[in-house]
C-alpha cells in the first residue's frame, strides 16, 4: 500500500511553492469527498499530499452589507453558522441538504467546488447567485465568476496550477428561489444532479432569472436567461411554453432521467411564473 | 510519522501513516472501543468523536489530519457531568438506544448542546440523524434531549451561584 508524503505549509506562499515544485500533489482539506467512496481498509492518496486545513487564511470568513466572504477551508457548517440569516436560502438550503450535520463539520466549501470530475452541490446555487471565486497561483490572485470553473462543454474546467482560496457570496434580494437534488439515493452517483432557481421581480417585471443545473456536467444558458429576463410578471402560456421548449432542447445531451427530471423542474420553475 | 494531539484530555503522540484512519488508530492504537469502523463512509455514526468540539466521523479523518487537535472520544466524554445530564435525561425521558446507536446520540446530543441550550425540535432531529438507527421513535428521542438540555441548564445554573 502506497505511503503519501505529508505537506503541512504554514502559509499560502508555502502553499503555491510546493504546489510549484509537486504539481501532481493532492491539496487536502476537510477530504469527505475524497474519502467517501474509499471503502477499503486503508486510505488511496497519491504520493504527495498538501494539508491546507490549518492555513489560517484559508479559514477566515467576514461578512459585509453586500457580500459573505468566506476562506476555502470554513467548513460548511461554519458557513451556516456565520451567516445565520443573512445567507440567501437557496445558498443556505443548498449547505442544509448536504450530508449530515457531522460530515458538514469537516466538508469545506472549497473543497466542494474544487471537485475535478463532476460537480458538486454548491455550484449551482452560487452559479444563481453570481458568486465570485478567488484563485491563487504563482503569478497572484484573480477574481472569476464561479461560472469560469466549466468548460464551454459544461465539464469542470478547474485553472491548473492554482488554489480557490475565498468564495464571494453577493447577499442580493431572491424573491424566488428553489434547490432540488434529483436522480435518485445514490448522490452524488454517476446520474445525479442538483438544480438552482433565483429569480427576483421589481414592479411586476421579472428583473432577473438564473437557473442552474449540475451533475457531470453543468447547464447554465444564460442567453435563455437573457430573454427571460425583463418580460412582464405572469408571464404568458405562450411565453412559458416557448421558454420550457428552450430549456428542454439545450438539455437534450444530458443523460434521459436526468433530461426527463430538468424539464419537470423547468416547468415547474416556468409555472410559478406564468401564476 | 510522529502525530502529537490531545486525547481524552492527555497529551498523546503516536506513529502513523497517510494509510491510517483515526477510527483505526483510535482503536489499534489507543484502544478505545467505543467506537467501530463499519461503513467507512462516514454515514453509520458509530465512529463518531468530538474534534475541536465538534462532531465527525472519525472513519473518513486521516489521521495525519489530526495534528496537534484535541479529539474527546465517547470514553473520554464519559467521565463528564454533561455526559451524566445526558443518560439521566434520556432514562427520565424513556430513551432506551442500542448498543449499535448509543454513544453516537449521546456524543450528538452533547455537541448540539454546546452551541443550543435550549434546541427546537427541528434541531434536535436534524443533530440526531448522524446516527441512523430505528432503535427509539423520533418523539422519545426529542423529549430525551430536551430533559437532558433540562439536567444541564439546571447543573450550570446551580454550579454558578
Amino acid at each position: 500500500m502506497l505511503v503519501s508524503e505529508i505537506h503541512y505549509p504554514q502559509d499560502i506562499l508555502e502553499l503555491l511553492e510546493l504546489m510549484k515544485t509537486l504539481p501532481e500533489a493532492l491539496i487536502y482539506a476537510g477530504g469527505t469527498e475524497i474519502l467517501r467512496e474509499q471503502g477499503g481498509r486503508g486510505i488511496v492518496l497519491p504520493p504527495e499530499v498538501i494539508c491546507i486545513h490549518e492555513l489560517s487564511e484559508l479559514r477566515k470568513a467576514s461578512l459585509s452589507e453586500r457580500y459573505l466572504d468566506v476562506g476555502a477551508a470554513v467548513t460548511l457548517a461554519e458557513v451556516l453558522e456565520l451567516a445565520g440569516s443573512a445567507l440567501p436560502s437557496l445558498f443556505g438550503d443548498t449547505v442544509r441538504g448536504i450530508g449530515t450535520p457531522a460530515l458538514r463539520n469537516l466538508a469545506t466549501l472549497g473543497g466542494n467546488l474544487a471537485a475535478r470530475d463532476r460537480f458538486m452541490d454548491t455550484w449551482p446555487a452560487l452559479s444563481c447567485l453570481d458568486a465570485l471565486v478567488e484563485i491563487k497561483d504563482s503569478w497572484g490572485s484573480t477574481w472569476i465568476n464561479v461560472n469560469r470553473l466549466s468548460d464551454e462543454a459544461g465539464r469542470p474546467a478547474f485553472p491548473s496550477g492554482g488554489v480557490i482560496t475565498r468564495i464571494r457570496i453577493p447577499l442580493e434580494r431572491v424573491d424566488v428561489s428553489a434547490v432540488r437534488k434529483v436522480g435518485g439515493r445514490d448522490y452524488p452517483g454517476p446520474e445525479t444532479a442538483v438544480f438552482a432557481l433565483a429569480a427576483r421581480a421589481d414592479k411586476g417585471i421579472l428583473a432577473s432569472f438564473r437557473l442552474a443545473f449540475a451533475g457531470r456536467t453543468a447547464l447554465r444558458l444564460q442567453e435563455i436567461e437573457s430573454h427571460i429576463t425583463g418580460r412582464s410578471l405572469p408571464l404568458s402560456e405562450r411565453e412559458r411554453r416557448s421558454f420550457g421548449e428552450e430549456y428542454r432542447a439545450a438539455a437534450a445531451d444530458l443523460p434521459e432521467n436526468l433530461a426527463s427530471q430538468f424539464a419537470v423542474l423547468v416547468d415547474g420553475a416556468l409555472d410559478l411564473l406564468a401564476r | 510519522m510522529t502525530l502529537s494531539f490531545i486525547l481524552n484530555g492527555e497529551d498523546v503522540s503516536a506513529r502513523v501513516r497517510s494509510v491510517d484512519r483515526l477510527s483505526d488508530l483510535l482503536r489499534e492504537h489507543f484502544g478505545l472501543l467505543g467506537l467501530q469502523s463499519d461503513c467507512r463512509g462516514g454515514r453509520c455514526g458509530r465512529c463518531l468523536i468530538m474534534l475541536g468540539g465538534r462532531l465527525v466521523p472519525s472513519c473518513i479523518l486521516p489521521a495525519f489530519r489530526i495534528r496537534g487537535m484535541e479529539v474527546v472520544t465517547i470514553e473520554g466524554f464519559s467521565q463528564t457531568d454533561e455526559y451524566q445530564d445526558i443518560v439521566a435525561g434520556f432514562k427520565s425521558a424513556g430513551v432506551e438506544t442500542c448498543g449499535f446507536c448509543d454513544s453516537a446520540k449521546i456524543l450528538a446530543t452533547a455537541t448540539l448542546l454546546e452551541r443550543r441550550t435550549r434546541p427546537t425540535n427541528a434541531e434536535i432531529l436534524e443533530q440526531l440523524s448522524v446516527a441512523p438507527c430505528r432503535c427509539t421513535d423520533p418523539e422519545t428521542l426529542v423529549h430525551g434531549v430536551q430533559a437532558a438540555a433540562e439536567r444541564r441548564a439546571r447543573r450550570l445554573y446551580h454550579r454558578a451561584r
